[in-house]
């Protein structure tokens, strides 16, 4: 033991690797339960276009992957994949691929894309470790480390499987913040561009990189505001913001958006005024103090003038676009339910409840205050940062579910910092010869020992914690640490590792039962249906299908067109009659419905039916009112009472055609919705414009056929019987001819000197 | 690339005598199961070798001439029974041949109408348990028919017979008829065929029944005689036919047995010489019965009997005994729905597809697994052979429309040779890239079409493998690792700095400086304890005054010390020198507080006790301890 410990240095970095090493090992084999129970596949809706994606840039190279116009989606409009989408998700799994297949290791794409973002929880834990580091001390950033490597807020985007932009964004985003306080504390240009690098690949990776582009400025700013403005800030900012913004330009699906939006505008602004007060210090080593006062206010003035008016302008001549709808509902939690039903209807998007902070954060949530407190109490610049990182990031996840993702790498750094004070206080031994050193240290230079000895005083205070106190101090955080880890783990493995995409349910003697209706149904769609079909079904559904059934669908996950999204509503919500029109009108060769009521599934289309039908009004007042959907005293209910708007529409139909025949069990009526607990309203009807092509086992996916036309009323005549014969144009071109070709023209083969034949 | 692999490859490694994988054989044939060419040399060993060289040239020969049709040939007797019960249609003749001719015969042939011509798949013969060899041949004047010769197993003499049965496999031999049928309804089958064999020679006597395997037949051609008897219908006996005459007739019945078909069965097989060999199937089926017309209702096919009567829940697949880690899957995951049973010769797999298979839909899955390769792979130094199926069972009555069996052998495998019991047509051979690669693995890939139950059978494959090559790969990984870290010695030694480090300010003299400045901040602080002695020995307030000057003289010349020292260390941001920063504003503070009240006291405007209760106010002891705090 004694010749090691002599090198302190290399026990502690190899104490050092080690936590984080067995950080990240836990953080990836915690992230695991889906794929142990269940097997290694793609999670929920977005991944599966994530995924399809990654493999079509996988299968057709990157560059045709930016080209890329799919024609599978948003039918008859197609989607510019290439400029919607953000491709860091992609362009990292694809050159992972890249890498292993050159090195002949033939790993499948989708394993890549499966094990992404638990291997992405460890850059994250160390990115983590680093910042915090920065910010307070190595043993905070441990502590840190561990957190965020198993706390359920990150994990709950990030399991195997869960393959989407905020698996590798969390890490983006911690690590362009490490890199942004170490460059405000060395003021090198290195660090900065740095910065700005790891800036660009979070810009490519997810949409939440304007959170950084508005807690940077908003860092510079509050520095400026307490005096704090120094070189380096000015060299690390300026070097940030130029570079980030020709970066962040690259992506195409941001474009010019950096200087024509207003959410980018806070970092322009910063960067106008940390050059204002650069020059203004300039000036005030060269102006007399009068002088400078006058300048002062004069420049001031007009530079505040110039940039108000010019943003006013400019925003008004339409160069710089207003918010974005999810931006005013941050601000505004009502905002979206009002006028932008379709990001309402996103459950993530709803307010977050005091519940889920507990759930998701645990010990962290209580804790996080107090390391919040220290860092307020010894402040100094990179702790601004981490203040106003905490305070912004507490704002946003109360407003978003979805954004407790960005408040949860704040709250475990500063427990961790927390925590680390604890043990600090707590563990430390009674040093009393280290004391005598100290003691004799200071004797050397300092005879009078009077004011010295203030201080054996006040740590003799401190000393007298005693050993049962700290004991049991000790002894209960620790408890409360092992309760967090033991949470944690509880809260993985039952709330966040299903796939959603196979359900299991346990059976009365414990046996798991596996319902795979909905790979069942896309299955049938990719083999048994047309190569070109068309697929109407809610939005939600439109990704999964492209990505298990690849068959073209009307509406998916990207809302990018709410028209769109409203005609689908429409159809939903109206007649058969009414609805057929809309189908015919929109090609639809299949409607794909989820249907509970046979297993009490929740999350079916009955349940989100009344979301379809507000979206459906938002376009289309006068045909759907939402009103009629409800009883006279304002209940949505299914069984006889329920208003029979409702129990004529398409999507009850659908729902619910030959159901009212089925007897679940002897207990039970025919026609009982084990979802509702009701006896549906409306039984024996039959469809007239729709044949059922399939209901899977259970029943929880119904995909109906649209009948042409031809098949019911009018007959199709073979063109050779009909009397009256449409005129159709035939070219006179061959085959041969069609291009346009040149006589004599001599083949061209690459490679070889053109020969006249 | 089309070559008869039917002999050819045996028959060249017996020509060549220098071959060193004869050896190889000999030693192992006890293990080898059936091939009969192999079987003659295990037979006939030393003494009979030489014989059937000369034979099997004989044979070779024979292969590519053109086969004579005797007509002094007759068939005596034919009993043919058609199973049409399952999807083929399972022909047997038990044909009687009797030589009437003065020559003895090595052969006889069999014909198939020209319009069964393409469903044939299998035709095979044998004498009890001795199979006979049957090779498709062409005859002149015969050109759009097909022909079998058929090798006895000794000439037959003149005026002698011989018994042998001969059977033949069609596929897509039953039409669904009608077409399309609703989810209620029975699958009815049409069988079109020849109420009479057909056969080169003329026929004294014959017989045929056809199975149906159940009473519901529709309608079938009258030829008389013919009468239905239970689960079928019997044709004959029919005197003194023609050679080729034909009589169609069809029988119309209920069909419901599977009518799954494999469009494509694509079968890898992976030699590991660690011991394992893995297998994978990727396959895709499609029924091909009568398709499904309208909608398909699940509530329908959960609570009624006999809906769906003609669609496919699921399969059974036999597996070999020794096979583990199955996994049963498609491109979107595994599929759930299947059992596994492990019985003592096999292993049985039920397999379920996704949705149930009604006529005209298909699906598509991977089914794999791993059998150690002890059972397959024999060597006798670095020769090695393979004996595997070239392709295995999927479901009972199976077709395969086409097959393609790619055979991945281990990198370094060289001297390869094949041969198939059947004719197969061989791929161009590629590369296979996995771990640890460096030159690829050597791929042989065969295809056939029509691929029946009667064609599982064994392949052979010869390959020379250096033994010495399995340490390649752990050679590989040591060197790469060592490469790794020998980089990192390396790197971690190197300096790429654009300019010269500064020497060493970061650890050592930085520190150091640090160092000089606490004890600069801590002689300045006792400065304070000089003042406040004086204060209190000296009474006189000009005596003070002059007492104070050279303490304060010391106090200038430390704070110039210190602050040249601070703008040294300010350059890096640092919690210590944040601290020591801190703590020489505060100095400053402390400084003030000393100056005023002495000025005051000196000036007059204050008296001693007021001076000497400023100077251990509150405020001062504060400030004291907070700077002792921030130099600790």
């Amino acid at each position: 033991m004694q010749a090691p410990l002599s090198n302190s240095a290399a026990w502690k970095s190899l104490i050092t690797f080690t936590i984080l090493f067995l950080a990240w090992v836990s953080g990836f084999s915690s992230r695991l339960f889906a794929v142990i129970r269940f097997e290694s596949i793609i999670h929920e809706f977005d991944p599966w276009f994530n995924y399809r994606a990654t493999a079509y840039m996988v299968e057709h190279g990157f560059y045709n992957f930016l080209n890329w116009f799919d024609e599978r989606a948003w039918y008859p409009l197609g989607r510019i994949v290439g400029g919607t989408v953000y491709p860091g998700l992609m362009i990292t799994s694809g050159s992972i691929h890249y890498i292993l297949h050159s090195l002949n290791i033939p790993i499948h794409i989708r394993d890549i894309c499966v094990f992404l973002a638990p291997i992405f929880s460890g850059l994250t834990a160390i990115s983590t470790y680093l910042l915090t580091k920065e910010l307070w001390s190595a043993g905070a950033g441990l502590f840190a480390c561990c957190f965020i490597a198993i706390v359920p807020g990150y994990i709950s985007r990030s399991v195997a499987g869960s393959y989407d932009n905020e698996g590798i964004a969390i890490f983006a985003l911690q690590f362009t913040y490490y890199l942004w306080v170490k460059s405000v504390k060395l003021g090198s240009v290195y660090w900065a561009a740095l910065t700005a690098l790891s800036y660009f690949y979070m810009v490519s990776a997810w949409g939440g990189y304007v959170f950084i582009t508005n807690l940077i400025p908003l860092h510079v700013f509050f520095l400026l505001v307490m005096g704090r403005y120094s070189n380096r800030l000015l060299v690390s900012y300026s070097v940030f913001y130029i570079l980030g913004l020709i970066f962040s330009m690259q992506i195409p699906f941001v474009g010019f958006q950096p200087i024509r939006t207003s959410e980018h505008m806070a970092a322009l602004g910063v960067f106008v005024l940390l050059m204002a007060v650069a020059g203004l210090k300039y000036f005030q080593s060269v102006l007399s103090k009068s002088e400078f006062k006058y300048f002062f206010i004069a420049s001031s003035l007009i530079a505040a003038g110039t940039v108000f008016l010019s943003v006013v302008v400019l925003t008004y001549a339409g160069f710089i676009a207003p918010w974005s709808g999810r931006f005013y509902s941050l601000w505004d939690t009502t905002y979206a339910k009002i006028h932008i039903p379709i990001i309402a209807s996103v459950s993530e998007h709803q307010p977050t409840t005091w519940f889920s902070f507990f759930f998701d954060l645990h010990i962290l949530i209580t804790t996080f205050p107090v390391g919040l407190w220290y860092c307020i109490k010894k402040i100094n610049d990179e702790r601004v940062f981490v203040i106003l990182y905490a305070l912004t990031a507490v704002y946003f996840a109360g407003v978003m579910v979805r954004l407790m993702l960005t408040l949860t790498p704040v709250v475990c750094m500063l427990s961790g910092i927390a925590f680390s004070r604890i043990f600090e206080l707590y563990l430390r031994d009674e040093e009393v010869p280290s004391n005598n050193k100290n003691e004799s240290n200071a004797h050397l230079y300092d005879k009078a020992g009077k004011l010295r000895k203030m201080k054996h005083e006040q740590e003799k205070e401190s000393d007298e914690i005693g050993t049962n106190v700290r004991g049991i101090v000790v002894i209960v955080t620790l408890i409360l640490l092992m309760m967090f880890a033991m949470h944690c783990t509880w809260v993985t493995s039952n709330a966040y590792s299903s796939p959603s995409i196979v359900l299991a349910s346990y059976s009365s003697d414990g046996s798991r039962l596996i319902l795979d209706d909905f790979r069942e149904a896309y299955h049938w769609l990719s083999q048994n249906t047309a190569n070109d079909a068309r697929i109407m079904s809610w939005w939600d559904y439109g990704y999964q299908i492209a990505g298990m059934a690849n068959r073209t669908t009307l509406v998916d996950n990207n809302t990018w067109n709410n028209s769109h999204i409203a005609l689908v509503g429409k159809a939903m919500s109206s007649t058969e009659i009414e609805a057929y029109k809309v189908m015919l009108s929109l090609d639809v060769d299949y409607v794909l419905v989820i249907f509970g009521g046979v297993i009490g599934y929740s999350g079916d289309d009955i349940n989100k039916f009344l979301w379809m039908v507000r979206i459906a009004e938002g376009e289309h007042p006068k045909e759907i009112k939402e009103s009629d959907y409800f009883t006279d005293r304002g209940e949505f209910r299914v069984d006889e009472e329920g208003s029979p708007v409702l129990l004529n529409c398409l999507m009850y139909k659908l729902s619910y055609y030959r159901f009212g025949e089925l007897k679940l069990d002897y207990r039970s009526p025919a026609g009982y919705d084990r979802t509702r607990n009701v006896v549906i309203g409306n039984k024996n009807f039959d469809l007239t414009y729709l044949d059922e092509a399939y209901t899977t086992e259970h029943w929880l996916v119904r995909i109906y056929r649209v009948k042409k036309p031809s098949d019911f009323n009018r007959p199709r005549l073979p063109l050779s019987n009909r009397k009256i014969r449409t005129k159709s144009y035939i070219t006179k071109k061959t085959s041969r001819r069609k291009k346009g070709s040149i006589p004599g023209k001599p083949p061209v083969i690459k490679g070889k000197k053109p020969v006249r034949t | 690339m089309k070559t008869p692999y039917a002999h050819t490859p045996t028959i060249r490694q017996q020509i060549d005598p220098t071959c060193t994988n004869f050896r190889v054989f000999l030693l192992k044939t006890p293990l080898f199961p059936s091939n009969h060419s192999i079987l003659r040399v295990n037979w006939e060993f030393s003494a009979m070798l030489i014989y059937t060289l000369i034979y099997s040239l004989l044979v070779f020969s024979n292969t590519y001439a053109l086969d004579v049709l005797n007509s002094d040939v007759v068939v005596k007797n034919v009993g043919r029974s058609i199973d049409i019960t399952s999807q083929l249609v399972k022909v047997v003749y038990q044909f009687t041949f009797e030589n009437k001719g003065k020559n003895s015969e090595k052969y006889v042939l069999f014909a198939v109408e020209p319009q069964f011509k393409d469903k044939v798949a299998f035709v095979g013969s044998q004498i009890k348990d001795f199979k006979l060899k049957a090779v498709e041949t062409k005859i002149q004047n015969h050109e759009d028919k097909s022909f079998w010769r058929i090798d006895l197993k000794s000439p037959l003499l003149p005026d002698k017979t011989v018994s042998f049965d001969v059977e033949l496999i069609a596929v897509k031999a039953l039409v669904p008829y009608p077409a399309e049928i609703t989810q209620r309804e029975k699958q009815l089958v049409k069988f079109s065929g020849n109420a009479f064999v057909y056969s080169p020679y003329k026929v004294l006597s014959q017989t045929t029944t056809i199975a149906t395997g159940t009473k519901n037949i529709e309608s079938f051609s009258k030829l008389q005689p013919s009468k239905q008897v239970d689960k079928g219908v019997s044709y004959g006996p029919y005197e003194n036919t023609e050679p080729f005459s034909e009589a169609g007739i069809t029988v119309h019945y209920e069909n419901n047995s599977p009518f799954l078909i494999i469009t494509r069965l694509e079968r890898t097989l992976e030699i590991s010489h660690w011991g394992n060999i893995a297998v994978e199937e990727d396959i895709d089926v499609y029924h091909h019965g009568a398709q499904l017309k309208g909608p398909f209702s699940r509530y329908e096919y959960q609570r009624e009997a006999n809906s769906g009567v003609a669609s496919v829940k699921s399969f059974k697949t036999v597996l070999p005994a020794s096979a583990i880690s199955t996994y049963y899957r498609d491109e979107i995951g595994n599929i759930s729905t299947s059992h596994l049973r492990v019985n003592s010769d096999s292993v049985e797999l039920e397999l379920r597809p996704r949705f149930p298979l009604f006529g005209g839909w298909k699906t598509h899955y991977i089914l794999g697994y791993n059998v150690p390769s002890y059972e397959y792979l024999f060597n006798s130094g670095n020769n090695y052979v393979l004996k595997m199926r070239l392709v295995d069972h999927v479901f009972d009555n199976m077709i395969v429309e086409e097959l393609v069996t790619k055979i991945i052998l281990p990198e370094g495998a060289h001297n390869i040779k094949f041969s198939v019991p059947y004719p197969v047509t061989r791929l161009p051979d590629s590369k296979h890239y996995t771990y640890l690669d460096t030159k690829g693995r050597p791929v042989i890939s065969v295809k056939k079409n029509f691929v029946v139950e009667n064609h599982i059978q064994d392949f052979e494959l010869t390959y020379v493998f250096p033994r010495i090559l399995m340490l390649q790969e752990p050679v590989l990984l040591v060197v790469a690792f060592y490469l790794l870290f020998l980089f990192v010695i390396i790197y971690i030694r190197l300096d790429f700095s654009i300019s010269p480090e500064e020497p060493k300010k970061d650890r050592t003299t930085y520190t150091g400086l640090c160092q000089k400045l606490i004890t600069h901040q801590v002689k300045r602080l006792a400065t304070f304890n000089l003042i406040d002695k004086e204060v209190n020995s000296n009474k006189n307030q000009n005596a003070l005054a002059a007492a104070l000057k050279p303490i304060n003289q010391e106090y200038k010349f430390e704070s110039t010390i210190i602050n040249d020292l601070l703008a040294k260390v300010k350059g890096d941001a640092n919690e210590k020198v944040s601290k020591l920063a801190e703590a020489q504003k505060l100095d400053k503070v402390l400084k003030e507080h000393y100056t005023q009240n002495i000025e005051r006291y000196i000036s007059g405007s204050m008296g001693k006790s007021q001076l000497l209760e400023e100077l251990n106010s509150k405020k001062k002891t504060e400030l004291v301890e907070k700077i002792n705090s921030l130099l600790s």
